[in-house]
């Protein structure tokens, strides 16, 4: 098991199955709001669903309504267990904490990297600690 | 308010504005004079907003501090002239109506600067539109960061924003000089040199010397250009803008000339049609009177070819007043067809119905190119016309 350090922005106590993008993503556009589904057909996750996952990536890009997209995500019930990002920025932030989704973001290692698609994480906001246990598959 | 004394919706907001205050290491909440508030258009926001409509609605939550929207996917009266379907029309009024019932006032316009609504210098704002954002704090002074659609809409309601970025003095300096050597005189070239800066320095502050003939209008082109290219949030101009006069050159390290070689690259750039043109457009930012006055005199005693299609886009306060309703009838007249409340890029109905399309702004031509579909030529207006009347 591997531990790593993160901040906490909207706090929470999950653990799941990790799903990991290697590239930023535009919420709007690139996220399904009604199924959670990713859009995108240039990213590897392409038809793939955050809706109950740990959604990894490195950070978020595109136009600000991505916000209301994360919000949506909760609205239809397939919201993500959390959002692990390298850097949050205004969009992440904001739609997380309109829709009550945990997320985190600052480990000192790069979070694509280290956690490989199908791990099951822990993530802990009052300890600031993400746990990565053995992949499943 | 973060509480919930005033209601959940509220709450959620001010947390909101707290969280992104503390992610950026902001030490204090400051007030705001006004809000500008994008996530408009139907068509760049989709329907995950009418869910936070709802929270919002339920409270009855109201602005507190003057706020004005952003252009939406249509013109409110001519959206059938622009083959915009129902379903489309009723889902964007229904957006637009949301937002009057928060007291907002549905200017739905990307140049509030035109319009009545001139920030005055070192006022605190909170505007999310990038190129208003530009301007607000490079031409006018004013202080505000580039805020997101959730984010606008809850300085808006709050009246409150985080103090850090561009609010913040010690940030405002300028990162590189730029020494104009290239000819810029057309509103197209203000764009393109632009455009250049904001490809090559993302982010950063730039203080430009050598301009002149640095008219507003003119502005308009360049800031909006850098901000969508680069993200840059605040300019100076030597001898135009406010805070010019307080920068010495010699402190600023870094020196790039922008040469008539960069000025044709950027021109390069944007210059994939092959065929006919069939669609001419301008108004990315929207056009002021004067703007309107221009195309006017360029188009003195010449007619567009019929498989051409001129849009004009502007905002509703300056096609609907007084002053300008003569040129406006005398551009109808052409066959020009003048819209408010939208533009090119916000709106489906110029990606949708034309392939061949040119126009004077890097920005629009940015955006439109975009568009795997779509060809496009940036030029100065002059020219365009040229090729496309008799």
């Amino acid at each position: 098991m591997r531990k790593l350090k993160i901040r906490s922005i909207v706090d929470g106590k999950v653990e799941g199955v990790a799903l990991v993008s290697p590239t930023p993503i535009s919420f709007f556009g690139e996220i399904d709001p009604q199924s959670g589904v990713i859009l995108d057909s240039k990213n590897p996750l392409f038809g793939e669903t955050i809706a109950n996952k740990i959604f990894v990536f490195p950070e978020g890009r595109g136009s600000t309504v991505g916000s209301y997209v994360i919000y949506g995500l909760a609205k239809n019930q397939v919201s993500p267990l959390a959002l692990v990002a390298n850097k949050a920025e205004t969009i992440v932030i904001a739609g997380a904490i309109l829709a009550d989704i945990p997320l985190f973001d600052q480990s000192e290692e790069d979070v694509t990297v280290v956690i490989k698609n199908g791990d099951i994480i822990r993530i802990d906001s009052e300890k600031q600690i993400l746990e990565i246990k053995e992949n499943e598959k | 308010m973060l509480d919930g004394e005033k209601g959940d919706a509220i709450a959620k907001l001010m947390q909101l504005i707290v969280k992104i205050g503390e992610v950026n290491n902001a030490e204090k909440l400051i007030p705001i004079k006004s809000a500008q508030i994008a996530g408009v258009s139907y068509f760049t926001v989709g329907d995950s907003i009418f869910s936070f409509f709802d929270l919002l609605l339920k409270d009855e939550v109201k602005v507190s501090v003057p706020s004005w929207l952003n252009p939406a996917g249509m013109d409110r009266n001519k959206w059938k002239t622009m083959k915009i379907d129902d379903k489309f029309a009723k889902k964007q009024f229904e957006i637009i109506q949301n937002y009057e019932k928060m007291g907002i006032e549905t200017t739905l316009s990307c140049t509030p600067y035109l319009i009545g609504h001139q920030p005055s210098y070192d006022e605190h704002l909170a505007w999310s539109e990038s190129s208003a954002v530009i301007m607000a704090n490079g031409f006018f002074g004013a202080r505000t960061n580039r805020e997101g659609a959730p984010s606008s809409l809850a300085a808006a309601i709050t009246g409150l924003t985080a103090y850090y970025g561009l609010h913040k003095k010690e940030n405002r300096g300028p990162d590189i000089l730029i020494d104009v050597e290239a000819q810029i005189n057309h509103p197209s070239d203000f764009s393109v040199l632009g455009y250049w800066f904001g490809e090559n320095f993302h982010g950063s502050t730039p203080f430009f010397t050598n301009i002149k003939n640095g008219t507003i209008d003119r502005i308009k082109m360049m800031a909006s250009a850098m901000a969508s290219a680069g993200s840059v949030a605040h300019f100076h101009i030597q001898n135009i803008t406010p805070d010019a006069k307080a920068i010495s050159k010699k402190d600023i390290e870094e020196r790039i000339v922008f040469t008539e070689n960069e000025k044709k690259e950027i021109y390069e750039l944007f210059n994939s049609i092959e065929g006919k043109i069939d669609l001419v457009t301008v108004g990315c930012p929207h056009t002021s009177l004067s703007d309107l006055m221009m195309i006017e005199s360029y188009l003195k005693n010449k007619s567009l070819r019929d498989d051409v299609e001129f849009w004009i886009f502007s905002s509703n306060k300056i096609i609907q007043s007084e002053a300008a309703s003569n040129t406006i009838e005398n551009l109808e007249s052409r066959g020009i067809k003048i819209f408010a409340d939208t533009c090119m890029v916000v709106s489906p109905a110029v990606r949708s119905n034309f392939l061949n399309i040119a126009t004077n702004s890097a920005k629009a031509a940015f955006y439109l190119s975009r568009d795997d579909n779509i060809n496009v030529k940036l030029l100065q207006l002059e020219r365009i016309l040229e090729s496309v009347t008799e």
